[in-house]
């Protein structure tokens, strides 16, 4: 039953926007949103958790409104400011899956470490332009982030959306499929994308999929891990912050 | 219509898109999508084109909000229960884009005679049978998008494409294309984001439209398949 069951998401933004209505819609119990940032005028395009009259709010005081307002017996907490590695093992202890709707590679490793360590579930997602990905994250069952990415990519080599621009649906499809993903792990039905990599173009409306594997020699979730602490990840990625 | 200086800090992370640019902006803002159906699919692509800046939103819906619609349809609140589903999910349409025209249209009497005025229309609801002709012979094109349970389906017909009839009602109802009917949230969202997603790209004039194939979604297995259909000879299309 999702009533007994809570999800903590990371970035209440484009990917967290989709996925935290619809898993209040679901109903699950407890629905934690994690995000520093204040609404800017130039998310609304994307970001439909929040309003035209929320600029300049907390994202998750914003995003916690709509969800209270959608489904009152949802618990909805809200974790104003930036995940760490001083304090993401304790804020995802109590919730039992993640959802990295994250938007820089720093936090991305960042939670895939705290997860791993903390052996939870991740529902991953990722977007650019018209393109996107998401996959499933289940420690002991599959690759862990750094099986597929082992190494961040050079600092500035892949623009923000700011830079770079996106197409507003695109995290929608993307934390819509997110958020199904987290009902499966959830409720322990259906076939999660464990293992497989769901990769999406909007212009064409094509969907590919391939086979991602865990990487016996992973730092972290390998035969002989050699990360079992949080790290530096802003060093890690080169100092980008983005 | 220009886009103003706040539509341009709004829609930046278009205008900066190649295949948007401002000229692709101010085509959405001078559009007009009449979406047909707030349920659980619907309610997603409303969101999302009223987020994208289509300008003129029409919204039409046969049904009032229950607390049944709210595990699906997120364009919804707890407050507007009892009220009819157009009206209700106008309250965020506006709020997200305020400066947008959105007409609610409250008898099913209206909706015929009002489809051939739009872009898009966006069919989740009401009979696609006689809805699809009267937009599509008037020079609109057609997404149909329907979600059920954790599964649903899209595609879209144009002007000139295969229509619904070319693929038949049995061969549409064995691939789950029909309208909404009780599709939870997520799998909604999946099929209503397409949909939106159709339709941005035919105001655009940008990319492979879904027309001639239904792409469907299987949420349990997160499967996406694609179907294609052609014309049917004897098809009494809407578009001949």
């Amino acid at each position: 039953m999702l009533a007994g069951k809570s999800v903590l998401i990371v970035g209440a933004g484009g990917l967290g926007s989709p996925a935290a209505y619809q898993l209040a819609a679901a109903g699950v119990g407890r629905i934690c949103l994690c995000d520093a940032d204040l609404v800017d005028l130039s998310n609304l395009q994307r970001q439909i958790l929040h309003f035209s009259p929320d600029v300049g709010q907390p994202k998750v005081m914003s995003g916690a409104a709509k969800l209270r307002a959608l489904n009152p017996a949802v618990v909805v907490e809200e974790y104003r400011g930036r995940l760490t590695a001083a304090n993401a093992r304790e804020l995802f202890a109590p919730y039992d899956v993640v959802l990295d709707c994250s938007d820089n590679f720093a936090t991305r490793y960042l939670v895939n470490d705290a997860c791993v360590l903390l052996g939870k579930p991740q529902v991953h997602g990722s977007i650019f332009q018209f393109d996107g990905q998401v996959t499933v994250f289940q420690p002991g069952a599959g690759p862990c982030y750094r099986c597929v990415y082992p190494q961040p990519p050079a600092p500035g080599s892949v623009p923000s959306c700011a830079m770079a621009g996106v197409i507003g649906v695109l995290p929608g499809l993307v934390g819509s499929v997110m958020a199904m993903e987290a009902v499966k792990l959830l409720t322990g039905q259906g076939a999660p994308l464990v293992g497989r990599l769901v990769i999406y173009n909007a212009l064409d409306m094509e969907f590919a999929e391939v086979r991602i594997r865990h990487d016996p020699a992973c730092p972290i979730c390998g035969e002989a891990p050699s990360i079992c602490e949080l790290i530096d990840y802003e060093a890690f990625c080169g100092g980008d912050g983005l | 219509m220009s886009l103003s200086d706040q539509d341009v800090i709004r829609f930046s992370r278009h205008i900066i898109l190649p295949e948007v640019g401002g000229r692709g902006q101010k085509r959405l803002k001078e559009a007009s999508v009449l979406v047909a159906g707030l349920g659980a699919s619907g309610s997603a692509a409303a969101l999302y084109l009223a987020a994208a800046g289509v300008g003129g939103l029409t919204l039409w819906d046969p049904g009032v909000v229950t607390p049944q619609d709210l595990q699906g349809a997120i364009a919804h609140d707890w407050s507007r229960i009892g009220l009819p589903r157009a009206r209700s999910a106008a309250v965020p349409l506006r709020a997200i884009y305020p400066e947008n025209r959105m007409d609610v249209l409250e008898r099913e009497a209206d909706l015929l005679g009002d489809l051939p005025a739009h872009n898009v229309v966006v069919l989740s609801a009401g009979n696609w049978a006689e809805l699809g002709p009267a937009a599509v012979r008037g020079g609109a094109s057609a997404v149909f998008c329907g979600a059920h349970g954790a599964d649903g389906a899209v595609t879209v017909v144009t002007p000139g494409s295969p229509c619904l009839g070319c693929l038949g009602a049995e061969q549409a109802s064995l691939l789950g294309l029909f309208p909404d009917h009780g599709g939870i949230a997520a799998a909604a969202g999946v099929v209503g984001v397409m949909a939106a997603t159709e339709a941005i790209k035919l105001i655009l004039g940008v990319g492979t439209p879904l027309a001639g194939r239904v792409m469907r979604y299987n949420g349990w297995d997160c499967r996406f398949e694609e179907a294609s259909f052609g014309a049917r000879e004897g098809c009494a299309c809407w578009h001949g």
